[in-house]
């Protein structure tokens, strides 16, 4: 054999190696005709044969082995474009779910905790599995939908909306402007009577327990010191909120008050985290206590903190999802 | 020397460009190719001599484009095919097939439709212009 025929022998085995036994033959016989012809050509133009380069050339001209194979295989794609669309829009609606839902049974084992490390231990293992649970969610309904798009293509199914009536459309969502000056000038007053409120708990305490005051009295219980502190931790916040709340009165919302929003947020996670973690809050105030009910009163009170710590970090996730920067891809649009 | 003389961004929109210009000129030749091809077979053909006859006249094809789309086309009914032995070697012959025809008289009309109507644009546009 020589050296033309060899090139172009290993050449076509190259291509043959990636085609489908079924037409493998009759491509290739096909492909060596066409480029024999070409190599003859060159031949004649030159009127000499054709060095290894010269053939070499002429064969990198027409392309990689792999992928001049893939120009005869039939056009593939697990999910079409009359398709796709539906699987986006199924993914965007169905991820904030998906979220939630692992996020709720990956934190299940934060309830039988008892120290901070395990806590914290617990809650990044939740969070830490979000991300290949997600995955797993995405995979099962890219299953799915590669189902619907074999259904759609070998089958002559309709595609998905095929009938839909403009007329069922929905109306037209108003615009958000803002908050009206009115509006924040309202927020304000309402946040101030709270203060007031809150103010007013540590000499009335019925304003926090109501009727559950006099059965503390009955419990011969009283407030753990716990809540001191967490009580000055909530006037902490809640002149924070003043500040702002203020502030806003003059300036009206702006790209500011987006990551303040999520300060607060990351404080109120932080107080929960806290009062999740303590065991104790009420204290017997004398020998006649139940002790047995009164620490069936504090684990209870625990176990409804830690279930809240859930769902405030679940909206913590959620809150920082939204303040994701927002990536589009380069694309022409006509 | 100029501040802005180094500047990388007059070459990367020259690249954005180039790039864009590539991915329309491949969406507008992809299908006159096909018109194109269908025309010229309605003389026999085997690959080689049907990409040479297209570069002749001003359209050149990649082989690894060509030959693949042939197979398709007959897979579409579009085209037939024969194997036959010329200067002592097999190829393979294409010629257009009777559903072929038709659809090539009516890609043909779609064309000088879409042609036309460029046309009356350009000329509109031209004469607001003016």
């Amino acid at each position: 054999m020589n050296t033309t025929n060899d090139l172009l022998a290993r050449y076509l085995q190259a291509i043959g190696d990636h085609l489908p036994a079924a037409t493998r033959d009759d491509v290739l016989a096909e492909l060596r005709a066409n480029l024999q012809a070409q190599l003859d050509d060159r031949s004649e133009e030159l009127n000499r044969p054709l060095t290894d380069p010269e053939v070499a050339a002429i064969l990198k001209q027409h392309g990689r082995p792999i992928l001049v194979a893939a120009r005869y295989l039939p056009q593939q794609s697990l999910i079409g474009p009359a398709i796709f669309p539906y699987y986006l829009m199924t993914l965007r609606k169905a991820a904030p779910f998906a979220i939630i839902i692992i996020f709720l049974a990956n934190c299940s084992n934060i309830l039988f905790v008892h120290t901070l490390p395990e806590l914290i231990a617990g809650i990044l293992r939740a969070i830490g599995l979000l991300i290949p649970d997600l995955l797993i969610f995405a995979a099962w309904i890219t299953v799915g939908f590669a189902i619907a798009e074999y259904v759609y293509t070998h089958h002559d199914a309709k595609p998905f909306g095929l009938s839909w009536d403009p007329t069922k459309l929905p109306a037209v969502k108003p615009q958000f402007k803002g908050k009206s000056r009115a509006s924040r000038i309202a927020d304000l007053i309402f946040h101030c009577a709270w203060m007031v409120y809150v103010l007013e708990i540590p000499a009335h305490p019925y304003l926090i327990l109501g009727p559950g005051e006099l059965y503390l009295h009955m419990l011969n219980a009283r407030p753990a010191p716990v809540w001191h502190l967490f009580y000055a931790a909530v006037l902490f916040l809640l002149f924070f909120q003043l500040v702002t709340k203020i502030t806003a009165v003059f300036v009206p919302a702006g790209l500011w008050q987006t990551p303040l929003n999520f300060a607060t947020k990351v404080l109120s996670v932080l107080f929960s985290a806290w009062l999740a973690l303590t065991n104790v809050y009420f204290v017997p105030t004398g020998p006649a206590t139940n002790l047995k009910f009164l620490a069936d009163v504090n684990h209870w009170i625990n176990v409804s903190f830690r279930i809240f710590l859930i769902f405030v970090i679940l909206d913590l996730i959620v809150e920082g999802w939204k303040l994701r920067p927002s990536f589009q891809a380069k694309r022409l649009v006509f | 020397m100029d501040a802005n003389s180094n500047s990388p961004e007059p070459q990367i929109e020259i690249q954005i460009e180039s790039q864009i210009f590539d991915s329309l000129r491949l969406e507008l030749r992809r299908g006159c190719l096909i018109l194109a091809v269908l025309a010229q077979l309605r003389a026999e053909h085997y690959g080689y001599t049907l990409r040479k006859a297209l570069a002749d006249q001003g359209l050149a094809i990649e082989e690894s484009t060509l030959y693949p789309l042939l197979r398709r086309l007959e897979t579409q009914g579009l085209l037939t095919s024969q194997w036959r032995e010329e200067d002592k070697r097999n190829k393979r012959f294409y010629k257009l097939s009777l559903a072929g025809e038709t659809i090539l008289a009516q890609l043909l009309a779609e064309w000088n439709s879409i042609n036309d109507s460029v046309n009356n644009i350009l000329h509109h546009s031209d004469q607001r212009q003016s």
